[in-house]
């Protein structure tokens, strides 16, 4: 159990990293998608 | 792997990823490079960055290469609650400012630093108080970014440390030089993409490389009690506590965080800034857990140095492409940073300086643009020359840090209580430097009703610090009520005991005077400020008409 414990530990973070970076790409590509839309830019 | 320990790439290897790094981001730039760049775009890009792009921006601009290094040497040095002690409150930074940017963005929708709201607020004194902290911090953190460079080309590469420092400063200058803020948002988005996908890969790799969690739990024996406690009060004195003080003052101090709370449509600024505090958290955390594998499998940092733990970490247990990864992930939060840093000296420049003190009702949009640009050539070029002598910049430091500090109060009161005056602004933070100073280098002697004196009014300022994070969440009754509450403790188990620890009490007095100061001359002013004028004070730059000389909102 301390083996699982010490493992979630450390691998709790990249696993929070890579949900923030779906998130972040989906907000991106929806933005996108809606500028295209608009013809209106990104940025 | 070279004489040090370290995977060492040819100069050739190193060329080619650093000319795919910086010309893959130059190419990037051209996607939304304009004919002709308007200040606003140049700035704040328009007040229209949507809700991934700000919070890509936002989490990539605050990770900076120190950070890396930093998170692993507290998991080295204070064991288990080491990488969170660095992490979490680097991350409560980027949330406690948000609830205070809604205001700062419902006063001026239209302002693009910090700086121009207080001028609009109190005038150019206090304006240039705020603009003189963010532009001393933003030349520290470019001169620091470079400086990382150099080391790293250094130690994983035949290249000289100049040579690093060069290619990183004319990388990222080249890149931002044409579209300002919209360049370095954009590339903020693709490096962030890039430093979540390695961080994401690095940290399980080295983790089961190195044995996995069974060799991990072995080497746990040798971590010292408060090493292995998560709780550990070492941690919370010596990395916590001096964070947690810092967490207003970095972030009111930074024109990089005010520049995208001005810059994100006003509905996103919540979101934005809650995600980027989740990103910068989990990555930076994550990354410093390399600092207790370090230590929980018994590795020594080649030369003592506390910086070596990452790099040798990857070099020890994991291929050369594993270190050209960890390559482009440092070069990208460093690049990330610096591009942010020059955005936010070329703004403050042309809105605090040029707009509001030199060009008065008279600014002209093609020359706010050209000292935009020279700005940020001369920062390069300054951060170059003070990296490349590796400037001792520790007191300096320490003096920008203190005068973040001494300006949180004032600003912050300034955008909601109408009594607090220009005066009350700037003498607060003067008496608090001032005082400041006296604690940190002990100009006078420590003793008696000297010191209690200096913990009472560091006592205030822990109260200041809390009630302040309260109060921007949960409103003015909540924020003096939390305020008292952590007052009353801090008078009774601080006195005698703060005194051991000179940067957290000469830290905190500088919070504690400019609040007592500013309150003070405040409640004998006879002034009621209208907030309304700031809206019609600070406004956009662009659209002079030259003919019939009309003058922008924002030049007036």
């Amino acid at each position: 159990s301390s083996e699982l414990i010490y493992g979630a530990y450390i691998l709790v973070w990249p696993a929070v990293t890579l949900g923030v970076l779906v998130v972040i790409c989906w907000a991106v590509v929806r933005d996108a998608r809606k500028a295209r839309a608009s013809d209106e830019d990104l940025l | 792997m070279n004489e040090n320990g370290f995977t060492q790439f040819s100069t050739l290897t190193v060329l080619l990823l650093l000319a795919a790094f910086y010309g893959g981001t130059y190419l990037l730039t051209l996607l939304i490079r304009k004919d002709k760049e308007d200040t606003s775009g140049f700035m704040v890009a328009g007040h229209q960055v949507g809700f991934g792009m700000g919070a890509a921006s936002m989490t990539a601009t605050w990770i900076w290469a120190a950070s890396f290094y930093a998170a692993a040497t507290s998991g080295y040095t204070y064991g288990v609650s080491g990488p969170i002690h660095y992490g979490l409150w680097g991350a409560l930074m980027i949330l406690f400012i948000y609830p205070f940017g809604r205001r700062f963005r419902k006063l001026a929708p239209h302002g693009h630093t910090l700086g121009e709201l207080i001028h609009a607020r109190h005038g150019p004194s206090s304006q240039l108080i705020l603009a003189g902290s963010n532009i001393l911090g933003s030349v520290i953190s470019l001169m620091v970014n470079f400086t990382a460079a150099g080391a790293l080309v250094s130690i994983l590469s035949p290249l000289s440390f100049q040579t690093g420092v060069i290619v990183a400063g004319v990388g990222v200058l080249a890149y931002t030089l044409t579209s300002g803020f919209r360049a370095s948002v954009f590339t903020d988005f693709a490096q962030l993409v890039a430093l979540m996908a390695i961080a994401i890969i690095i940290i399980p790799a080295v983790l089961f490389a190195a044995g996995g969690p069974a060799v991990m739990v072995d080497g746990l024996s040798q971590l010292t009690v408060e090493q292995a406690n998560i709780f550990s009060m070492d941690a919370i004195l010596n990395q916590g506590a001096p964070f947690f003080v810092a967490v207003l003052a970095y972030a009111i101090g930074n024109q990089t965080i005010s520049q995208r709370l001005f810059a994100v449509r006003e509905s996103h600024i919540k979101s934005t800034f809650v995600t980027a505090t989740i990103g910068y958290g989990a990555i930076v955390i994550g990354l410093g857990m390399i600092g207790l594998m370090a230590l929980s499998v018994g590795m020594e940092p080649i030369d003592g140095n506390m910086n070596n733990i990452i790099p040798q970490m990857v070099s020890t247990y994991l291929s050369p492409l594993f270190v050209g990864l960890f390559f482009i992930l440092v070069i990208g939060s460093l690049s990330s940073t610096a591009d942010s840093d020059l955005s936010a000296l070329s703004t403050i420049m042309m809105a605090d300086v040029y707009g509001k003190n030199i060009a008065g009702d008279q600014a002209n949009p093609r020359t706010m643009m050209l000292v935009g640009r020279v700005t940020m050539i001369a920062a390069t070029v300054a951060g170059l020359i003070f990296a490349s002598f590796s400037l001792d910049i520790l007191v300096m430091l320490v003096f920008v840090g203190a005068l973040w500090g001494a300006v949180v109060f004032p600003v912050i009161v300034s955008c909601y209580w109408d009594r607090v005056t220009n005066a009350a602004f700037t003498w607060s933070v003067v008496v608090a430097m001032a005082l400041f100073c006296i604690a940190r280098f002990d100009l006078l002697e420590m003793t008696g009703l000297t010191v209690l004196t200096f913990e009472v009014l560091a006592s205030v300022g822990g109260a200041v610090v809390i009630g302040l994070m309260v109060f921007g969440f949960f409103g003015r009754t909540a924020g003096l009520l939390a305020g008292l509450l952590v007052l009353v403790p801090m008078l009774i188990y601080s006195t005698g005991f703060l005194r051991d620890y000179t940067t957290l009490m000469a830290s905190l007095t500088a919070y504690g005077a400019s609040a007592l100061v500013c309150t003070a001359m405040s409640l004998f002013s006879n002034e009621r400020f209208d907030f309304d004028l700031i809206k019609q004070r600070v406004g956009d730059y662009d659209g002079v008409d030259e003919e019939s000389n009309l003058v922008p909102e924002g030049a007036k």
